[in-house]
């Protein structure tokens, strides 16, 4: 992929995401903070489609866009044709696995599989 | 000076004194961005433990929820507000906005793109993070 179009994705999911935790951020907040952290309430949370949608869409934005970060950060400090291939296919695989490990919660808890 | 001489390495590159606030905030940029990617991986195993039920819940919860916990949190709010708007002045520059003209480079060739508009935005993005940071800390300790 040409890296102007993986700098529009970045951007994109810079700006969805900022969105999108203002939100996850807000609903800490309806309660007092120590309350929305207490098991029933997260567990109403993930229960509810609409904010289970919400939080697999947050993980999967900042999981590209981190990864996609970190890789540039380390194709700035050294370049060659099997580190660049290494560190990019590395930081794919590492959003992969962080992609599926946080879906299982969300998709074990919303289907009340405790 | 041979090439090998002048050439600094990453030690050159790091030096936040020689280019300005332009400098510290690439290096707040990228330190932010690697320190809340390390955020984002403990969040997501922090809240895998709700499978282990209330027990485990709760167990996590007397870990996070201390003294160093909220400290750790108020770092992250200040970091994520840093990287969001200093970001959004990146993105702005990178279209084009705020950057100045382009002209002939004469001496003693100052570069229009780091002009007033970009240092206060990259002022704002500290104060903001200082602000949040402080609003981060009444939240969780003015209860």
């Amino acid at each position: 992929m040409r890296e102007s179009t993986i700098m529009k994705i970045h951007y994109g999911t810079a700006l969805a995401a900022v969105a999108l935790v203002a939100v996850h951020i807000l609903m800490r907040l309806t309660q007092g903070f120590a309350e929305s952290l207490e098991y029933e309430s997260v567990i109403a949370n993930y229960r509810f489609v609409p904010y289970a949608i919400m939080l697999e869409l947050i993980l999967v934005l900042l999981s590209i866009h981190g990864f996609n970060g970190l890789r540039v950060i380390l194709l700035e400090i050294r370049q060659g044709r099997t580190y660049e291939k290494a560190v990019s296919y590395g930081c794919f695989a590492a959003m992969i696995g962080l992609i599926a490990y946080g879906s299982r919660t969300i998709i074990m808890t919303n289907m009340g599989m405790i | 000076m041979t090439r090998d001489e002048n050439k600094e390495g990453i030690r050159g590159m790091a030096n936040p004194g020689r280019y300005g606030i332009e400098r510290v905030a690439y290096w707040l940029m990228r330190l932010s961005g690697l320190g809340l990617l390390a955020y984002f991986v403990a969040h997501i195993y922090e809240t895998s433990n709700i499978l282990r039920g209330k027990v485990g819940w709760d167990e996590l919860l007397e870990m996070t929820q201390t003294m160093e916990g909220h400290i750790l949190l108020t770092i992250v709010i200040a970091m994520c507000v840093f990287h969001t708007v200093n970001g959004i002045r990146v993105m702005l520059g990178h279209g084009g906005v705020g950057v100045g003209r382009p002209a002939r480079p004469d001496y003693p060739y100052k570069s229009a793109s780091q002009n007033y508009r970009h240092k206060i935005g990259i002022y704002s993005a500290i104060l903001l993070a200082a602000v949040a940071m402080m609003y981060g800390l009444a939240v969780m300790f003015g209860e």
